[in-house]
């Protein structure tokens, strides 16, 4: 379903990406775990062919996004969902009108299959009441939930969520987790970044640890759990000291190179 | 000395790569012109215009007329000196039709709307939206550069005009009370001696100055980074440049114009 074989990026100097090999399976919900700045986000920005990378190939649903023009970057885009980490809803719309964006601008259905569309996935969010809000009439989580149902709306086969429970208080982190496990269970293909420990072991089917901009680890989540990887051990456990503390920078690539986009 | 040129490098380097982009973002704003005639761009446009309007209405007259007043006060004095006041509706007229009407609106819908557009698109740069309409296959350009220009490219003439007018206004308000010319001398004079051409090249200018105000604030959004800070610094780099462009073009069209 996604393939990156021996994808490097280099941003600023730094490779984030090093010679990254990925497979996700269909239907599979992969969750890629890592220090800040190990290139986790920068490697859904590469299954989304926001970025591309310096060397190496990406292929999504069979086709390749190295070297894709716009229209084939379009065809595949319209199968994947994505999540951003606040949800990226335009202020001046409502929650639904932020929903039905897609639809109407891209997909260009008739208005009443936009309105039923619309009603269904903040149904499957729970925002069904929520509909003519502003997003900054509601919580962080509910703009979390509307941009899920955005991500939802065209009926993705893959969908990519950029840390889906950060900032997010327990119960609503567990709604979000709800929605990822219903999800997974239409067999929908779901790729999730994030730093809550407790989120992955509740939604993934597998768990990759990334460090340097490789894959350190990578397996089902009871033998990731168990792993006696001192990589894996450390950035469980929390422990200052060890193999995920060398060769790490603090942070995440700068904007410069975040907004490299296509 | 090395760090020095340098520097000197690397700016001249960020102006070329700023100037590409621009002129790229407006041929394909032009490119997409077409896409402007579907209802929800329309409807985009329209209360694009509607707001834009509402939002420099009052700062626009309140300038103009106070420009015109203080044209019609200098003026009148010198040509007061030489018994010639009844001369104040020409000056006054052609002044603010040709030059200062399009050029002060220039400057008042830049440092309003110029900057709030840069500052709009910046914001949603970094805070993921920009993306996020590329992953829905959402172009920025048609969705939100082409009604913005095309708003401002048509409010910027009709702000022009409603200027030089209120302009024309307090500058007979002071010819009037300072100088004892009628307002039918000071109309009479001023129509007399208007022409055509004078009311053209205005309006040419008003349309140039609505498209770079619209441009450079599109261009300084989308080159927006780095947070906060990136979303203030893109207003301020726009208001700037669209200030240095509009005197710089306004001097070539009068140059054009006259010759």
């Amino acid at each position: 379903m996604i393939q990156l074989e021996n994808v490097t990026k280099v941003l600023s100097g730094r490779a984030i990406l090093s010679e990254l090999n990925l497979s996700i399976e269909e239907g599979e919900t992969l969750v890629l775990l890592g220090r800040s700045g190990t290139g986790k986000s920068v490697t859904l920005r590469h299954i989304v062919g926001l970025m591309q990378p310096d060397s190496g190939r990406v292929e999504v649903l069979g086709q390749s996004l190295t070297g894709a023009s716009m229209e084939q970057l379009s065809t595949i885009r319209s199968q994947i969902g994505y999540l951003f980490q606040d949800g990226a809803l335009l202020n001046w719309l409502t929650i639904a009108e932020n929903v039905a964006l897609p639809l109407l601008e891209s997909h260009k259905l008739p208005a009443a299959e936009v309105n039923n569309r619309v009603s269904n996935a903040l149904r499957e969010v729970e925002l069904d009441h929520h509909g003519e809000k502003l997003p900054g009439e509601i919580s962080g989580g509910m703009r979390k939930r509307a941009g899920l149902a955005r991500a939802l709306v065209c009926d993705p086969k893959i969908v990519l969520h950029d840390e889906p429970t950060s900032g997010l208080d327990p119960i609503s982190s567990s709604i979000i987790n709800r929605l990822v496990n219903r999800l997974k269970s239409t067999g929908i293909t779901q790729v999730l970044v994030t730093h809550d420990m407790k989120s992955a072991f509740e939604v993934a089917d597998r768990i990759a640890l990334l460090h340097e901009g490789r894959v350190q680890a990578l397996d089902n989540v009871a033998n990731f759990r168990d792993s006696n990887d001192p990589a894996v051990q450390q950035f469980l456990e929390g422990h200052i000291s060890g193999p995920l503390s060398r060769g790490v920078l603090d942070g995440t690539p700068n904007e410069d190179d975040r907004n490299e986009v296509s | 000395m090395t760090g020095w040129i340098e520097a000197l490098g690397h700016f001249l380097g960020r102006c070329a790569e700023t100037t590409g982009y621009g002129l790229v973002l407006l041929c394909r704003t032009i490119l997409n012109l077409p896409h402007l005639f579907t209802r929800r761009r329309m409807r985009d446009c329209l209360d694009l215009i509607f707001s834009y309007t509402l939002g420099s209405f009052t700062v626009t007259a309140v300038v103009a007329l106070f420009t015109g007043m203080i044209l019609a006060l200098n003026g009148g004095d010198s040509l007061a000196s030489l018994g010639q006041e009844n001369l104040i509706g020409r000056i006054v007229a052609i002044s603010m039709i040709r030059e200062m009407g399009p050029f002060m609106t220039a400057l008042i819908l830049t440092a309003s709307l110029g900057s709030g557009i840069a500052a709009e698109i910046g914001t949603m740069k970094v805070s993921e939206e920009i993306d996020a309409l590329e992953i829905m296959s959402i172009s920025p350009v048609k969705f939100l550069v082409l009604p913005r220009m095309i708003a401002l490219t048509l409010v910027t003439p009709v702000m022009t005009i409603f200027a030089a007018f209120i302009g024309i206004l307090g500058a007979s308000i002071v010819a009037a009370n300072n100088f004892g010319v009628t307002w039918i001398a000071f109309s009479n004079d001023a129509l007399e001696n208007l022409q055509l051409g004078d009311v053209h090249i205005g309006l040419i200018k008003s349309v140039v100055f609505g498209v770079t105000i619209a441009t450079v604030g599109a261009t300084q959004g989308l080159l927006t980074r780095g947070g906060a800070t990136g979303v203030g610094e893109a207003a301020r780099r726009a208001v700037v440049i669209t200030f240095l462009l509009v005197i710089i073009l306004g001097y070539y069209l009068s140059w054009w114009y006259l010759s």
